[in-house]
């Protein structure tokens, strides 16, 4: 026990209580109703075992797809916001005209509510009538003029974009924060030794900005493994079963009575976020403990 | 000088707070007494300072209603918000919200005797709406469909008597010289002249989630014509989707009508909200709609008239049943709901003779409205349909269990049919397998073994 603290133990109670009573014991109550056949059609719930695990595992069920796309659209979504986020912080942290105005562009769509997002792109996306097919066919690229929604091989790419379009502004706007924290005296000191501009964001730039890439990347990768919204507003899971990711499937299984199953791949999305967030947490710290 | 500030400031405050109190009460008042009865002894209705909220599917309210819930709140006081939801997501948000207890004041719903028990369960989450003196006023096929064990449920709002058939311009089949197809071979006949001409042939609208599922299930009467008995079967789990040669060829004709491209280029975006729209530009030929639909061609304002509108069975497996359905969208009151008094006045005064009246008059795609004492306007081309198929059977969605509940998952495996991704055989399993779990959830003693 630390004997300096400056309060003492008992002020965290309330606060642990309220985590514990809202968030964890519903929480174990979910994983425990994921062992039984509680569904909206009746009121008695049996103990079935791991047979709502042996359902999202099996081959003949479509889950284990949501899964790969729930995976496939964290990973890119993470790395193309970092990388483009990355990007726009450098460009905008250097004294241009109408910075601000170029700021407050590029963060704009991180305030705009998602499910607005989503049918403004569903329009601008239309591949009659959208904006982006019209614009192609007026300057002569009508062969690009793709039905960037509706066909089943490039939907979830289409999505993937969106989100990424939305989200890299706040990424950005973390980076420019990060950038702006930077002493000065470090790249004079480079172009006294005559770095050029890329050895100076190599050796300087990337190197300090680490804790806040840490920071952007827990962000983006629970954001990416909780995707809902924007998936929902643009595709509803569609076409076909394209776009379905797992919080699509545990929307759908509750809306379809059969909660039981709906809980057990909320618990398996559970455990896969903490093994995930354990791991970073991991990797983070073992960061901070060599600066 | 300071404290005649506080003070001032303390008096007002006070004041307020009194004033806000007095208005609460008078409100609470006025409510609770109109709550009691909308009308008092005297016969006048009592304004009610109530607003009921009416969950409703984008294609299921129509303006007309919203007119009609206009006057009935000058009239009663009590306002109605209707929650308009964009049908590809209508029924996951309505089990949602049934399922989590939060569900609006009255909702809509396909009705059905076997799916507003298994899906709706409607003995606990719908209000007995048999004591309602309207409910003797609904027609009793349609009244069936909505009851559970002699208690009516629901209320319909849209006309059964129509049946999902295939609507065309008959402009441009005289102009090509095209008569009805009776078979499947005619009818890809018929689409070839018409692509040929540079007509789309047939306007489909995938994204909507629900339209282009009407091509399989709605050849239900077929399917038994060809397997006698399926019906049973399926019901008593004798057999399964997936064992019957018909219905995995009535998938793999709608694979061969989009793939031989009779559905165009944009059909996996169209609306059916544009249905109407397109066919009345020329640029398409046929679409699968009830027999409303030449009105609402007629009502976009272009050269094509109702008269120009004419239909035919969809001839998938060479159908040439009537496929006839009794059960449509209905609207049911939640019996968790806080205004349960106020609901049941609206649904009354919908179903008052000259509402009725006004909703077969002013909604184009209402011929007639299962009630009695209300007129018909079906015309001469309609009449026509009707005659020409001496045979009628119900659709597959009514007569098999477990089939409707699943119309959006069924959308879903058409569509990864149709780009490709899957097979015919695999949509048929699916749809087993969605049908089992049903059953198993709803401890259907068919499937126990």
């Amino acid at each position: 026990m630390n004997e300096k603290r400056a309060y003492p133990l008992y002020f965290v109670y309330g606060a642990l209580v309220l985590y514990v009573a809202l968030c964890v014991i519903p929480g174990l109550i979910g994983v425990g109703y994921s062992f039984t056949d509680w569904s909206s059609y009746s009121d008695e719930i049996k103990f079935v075992g791991l047979k709502n695990f042996k359902t999202v595992f099996s081959a003949d069920e479509n889950y284990l797809k949501y899964l790969n796309n729930t995976l496939l659209f964290t990973v890119v979504t993470t790395i193309c916001k970092s990388i483009i986020g990355l990007a726009l912080a450098v460009l905008l942290t250097k004294k241009i005209r109408g910075l601000n105005i170029h700021r407050a562009i590029m963060y704009m769509p991180a305030v705009i509510s998602t499910l607005i997002v989503g049918m403004i792109f569903k329009s601008i996306l239309n591949p009659q009538s959208g904006l982006l097919n019209e614009f192609l066919r007026s300057i002569g690229l009508g062969s690009l003029a793709l039905k960037w929604l509706a066909d089943s091989k490039i939907a979830f790419w289409s999505v993937m974009a969106v989100d990424i379009w939305k989200g890299v502004g706040y990424i950005m706007t973390i980076f420019i924060a990060g950038i702006m924290a930077i002493s000065p005296a470090y790249y004079e000191a480079a172009e006294i030794d005559g770095a050029s501009g890329w050895q100076k964001f190599r050796s300087i730039t990337l190197p300090l900005l680490m804790p806040a890439i840490s920071v952007t990347t827990v962000l983006n990768v629970l954001y990416g493994l909780k995707v809902f919204d924007i998936i929902y507003s643009l595709t509803n899971g569609g076409p076909g079963y394209a776009t379905e990711v797992l919080y699509t499937g545990v929307y759908k299984e509750f809306s379809k009575g059969r909660y039981a199953v709906g809980t057990t791949l909320s618990s398996v999305m559970f455990i896969f976020m903490l093994i995930v967030g354990y791991f970073m947490i991991k990797v983070m710290t073992k960061e901070e403990v060599e600066e | 000088m300071k404290r005649i500030i506080l003070f001032a400031l303390a008096v007002i405050m006070t004041l307020s707070s009194v004033a806000c109190t007095s208005e609460t009460k008078a409100t609470t008042t006025a409510a609770t007494g109109a709550s009691a009865s909308g009308t008092t002894t005297s016969g006048e209705v009592t304004k009610q300072d109530i607003t009921i909220t009416y969950m409703v599917s984008q294609d299921q309210l129509q303006d007309a209603e919203i007119a009609l819930g206009e006057k009935f709140t000058e009239e009663t006081g009590i306002k109605v918000d209707y929650q308009v939801i964009p049908s590809d997501q209508y029924v996951n948000l309505l089990s949602t919200k049934i399922n989590a207890g939060e569900c609006a004041d009255i909702f809509s719903s396909q009705g059905g005797q076997f799916d507003i028990v298994s899906q709706l369960n409607v003995e606990k989450n719908a209000v007995d709406l048999s004591g309602e003196a309207w409910a003797s006023t609904v027609d009793p096929l349609a009244a069936a469909e909505l009851s559970v064990n002699g208690k009516l449920f629901g209320q319909p709002i849209q006309d059964v008597s129509s049946v999902w058939a295939i609507a065309y311009n008959t402009k441009i089949f005289a102009a090509n010289n095209l008569t009805i197809p009776t078979t499947f071979d005619e009818f890809k006949a018929v689409c070839e002249t018409i692509k040929t001409s540079g007509v789309t042939p047939v306007y489909e609208c995938v994204s909507d989630g629900w339209h282009h599922v009407l091509w399989f299930p709605e050849m239900g009467a077929a399917y038994e014509a060809a397997e006698p008995g399926l019906v049973d079967k399926l019901n008593n789990n004798t057999t399964t989707f997936s064992a019957s040669p018909v219905m995995k060829q009535s998938l793999d004709q709608i694979k061969e009508m989009v793939d031989s491209g009779y559905w165009g280029d944009n059909y996996m975006s169209n609306a059916y909200a544009d249905a109407a729209k397109n066919i009345a530009s020329g640029e398409y030929a046929m679409v699968v709609a009830n027999q409303g639909f030449g009105a609402e061609v007629e009502a976009i304002g272009g050269d094509l008239k109702a008269a120009d509108i004419g239909y035919f069975v969809i001839p998938l497996v060479d159908n040439q049943i009537l496929n006839v359905n009794p059960v449509g969208p209905s609207r049911f009151i939640y019996s968790g709901g806080k205004n349960i008094d106020a609901a049941k006045l609206y649904l009354a005064y919908i179903a008052k003779t000259e509402n009725v009246q006004y909703l077969i008059d002013n909604v184009s795609k209402n011929n007639v409205l299962p009630f009695s004492g209300v007129q018909d306007k079906y015309s001469e081309i309609i009449k026509t349909f009707y005659s020409t198929y001496t045979t009628h059977g119900t659709v597959l969605q009514t007569t098999v269990k477990y089939v409707n509940p699943q119309w959006m998952e069924i959308g879903k495996e058409l569509t990864a049919m149709i780009l490709g991704d899957t097979s015919s055989e695999d949509v048929l399993k699916n749809i087993d397998k969605n049908r089992a779990d049903q059953a198993a959830a709803a401890k259907d003693t068919a499937w126990d073994s």
